[in-house]
């Protein structure tokens, strides 16, 4: 019992790697893809397009075995695939982050632009006091619904043999004949989710105090 | 007393729809001049070329003897970005929908720019936004966010908030339209006593009693033209104009 439970702390310590990882470099990351989803120009435009909708459009599961994959083919290549996992994640999430973002910097009122404009603030401080505040309290629900799930897709990454969460439960699981390892990795997902959902609700709470 | 504001034959076109044609405006330091007109009519749209927030076609414009464009060939050539900004200082804009930051405090709504901008330090910033706010009736509001505020009193904060960078002369662009009767007066309460301490602004109004009473010239703009312009008592007592008369007759019914 309590060498399962080690090695499932340490599925988790993984699971956990993945999870922090990828968002951050997905946070920032969504951020670029978003200016350039928004962008006048034309040809950036299309192409980042294309991205998201190539990330939303294909199961997470297969850009994980391509992005480990496709160099081998192509070039004959294997690298590490840890390295492969946290590419595919940060990839993907980048695309659903990056349209948050956009929904929450379309929804700033072109005076605020104006406002800061003629009051003499530059652009950078526009955007980091003035616009930046306000997106975050904007997309801060939908932000706490993608954190979440990612928490449930680092289960994925098993797909290219990162030994995660669940894959050490499956793995005893079918050791012991009893299911009872998924079991507590279930327990483990829900109190990671538990700890993330409390920790969104904090801070909207936390950013009430204007509307 | 010199020239605040003189603006000469100012052209801007949307694509194919030229909303200024070729428009001519002076004004005095210390004077308040009205702008009337229908919508549509590009008096908005002069404020914000004024303002920097639209860019001329063509046209000369000089702000307190400082040049930001000037008409060369045809075309409305720009001074340096330092100096744009230089000139953006000396002129502050209220606007019809406040434009107030939610997530800033009214204090901080009109602290932030004088510490963010001049650079002033914050007590300074805080006693000058304290004043403010007093000659505005709302020091008791100093803590309050904008959502806690009625319409009139956010616009009066956003006076406040232009006032305090000590701008040469201040443009309204219908600062009562979004607000019910009793609100404007409120707000034309605080233009009347800013008017007598003589600060120069630009005030596009539908109120046509509080421009009548309080400017000291006033014009009247449709389809991107100045069709009249003059004293307040002539231009809206004795409109020589077609066009004026039917605007101004149509405010009075």
């Amino acid at each position: 019992m309590s060498g399962l439970l080690v090695q499932m702390l340490e599925g988790t310590v993984t699971s956990l790697k993945v999870f922090f990882l990828t968002l951050l470099f997905s946070l920032p990351l969504g951020f670029v893809v978003a200016k350039g989803k928004m962008t006048r120009v034309t040809i950036i435009r299309w192409i980042t397009d294309l991205y998201i909708q190539i990330m939303r459009g294909t199961p997470l599961i297969l850009q994980l075995i391509f992005v480990y994959f496709a160099p081998f083919y192509v070039f004959g290549v294997s690298y590490d695939r840890f390295t492969a996992c946290i590419i595919a994640f940060v990839l993907n999430y980048s695309a659903y982050f990056a349209e948050i973002y956009r929904s929450g910097l379309q929804a700033i009122d072109q005076g605020q632009y104006e406002a800061a404009k003629v009051l003499g603030f530059t652009k950078a401080y526009t955007f980091f006091h003035i616009v930046l505040p306000q997106v975050i309290k904007n997309i801060f629900p939908s932000l706490g619904n993608e954190v979440i799930n990612l928490v449930k897709d680092t289960a994925l990454a098993q797909t290219i043999g990162v030994a995660e969460l669940f894959r050490v439960a499956q793995t005893s699981a079918s050791r012991q004949f009893s299911t009872f390892p998924i079991f507590v990795a279930g327990i483990f997902y829900f109190i990671m989710n538990y700890i993330v959902s409390r920790a969104f609700a904090i801070g909207e709470k936390k950013m009430n105090y204007y509307r | 007393m010199g020239k605040m504001i003189e603006l000469e034959n100012l052209s801007k076109s949307f694509g194919e729809l030229e909303v200024l044609k070729s428009i001519s405006v002076s004004l005095e330091e210390g004077n308040v001049l009205s702008i009337i007109g229908p919508s549509g009519s590009g008096k908005s749209t002069m404020l914000r070329i004024i303002t920097q927030l639209e860019k001329a076609d063509d046209g000369t414009l000089t702000i307190d003897g400082s040049t930001l464009f000037e008409s060369i060939d045809g075309k409305a050539r720009y001074v340096d970005l330092v100096e744009q900004r230089n000139i953006l200082l000396k002129t502050g804009l209220v606007f019809q929908q406040f434009n107030l930051f939610p997530h800033f405090s009214v204090l901080r709504n009109i602290t932030e720019a004088q510490m963010a901008v001049l650079k002033r330090p914050r007590e300074e910033a805080e006693e000058i936004a304290m004043s403010l706010l007093k000659k505005m009736d709302l020091a008791d509001r100093a803590r309050s966010y904008p959502f806690q505020l009625s319409g009139g009193q956010k616009q009066r904060v956003s006076i406040a908030r232009a006032l305090a960078l000590n701008p040469k002369v201040l443009f309204f662009d219908e600062p009562t339209s979004a607000l019910d009767p009793e609100l404007t007066r409120e707000i034309l309460k605080v233009i009347r006593e800013l008017a007598e301490e003589k600060m120069t602004m630009v005030v596009v109004t539908h109120e046509m009693n509080f421009a009548k009473a309080t400017s000291d010239y006033a014009i009247f703009m449709d389809g991107g033209v100045i069709v009249e312009e003059g004293e307040p008592n002539e231009l809206f007592g004795n409109p020589k104009m077609e066009r004026t008369k039917k605007f101004i007759r149509s405010f009075s019914e």
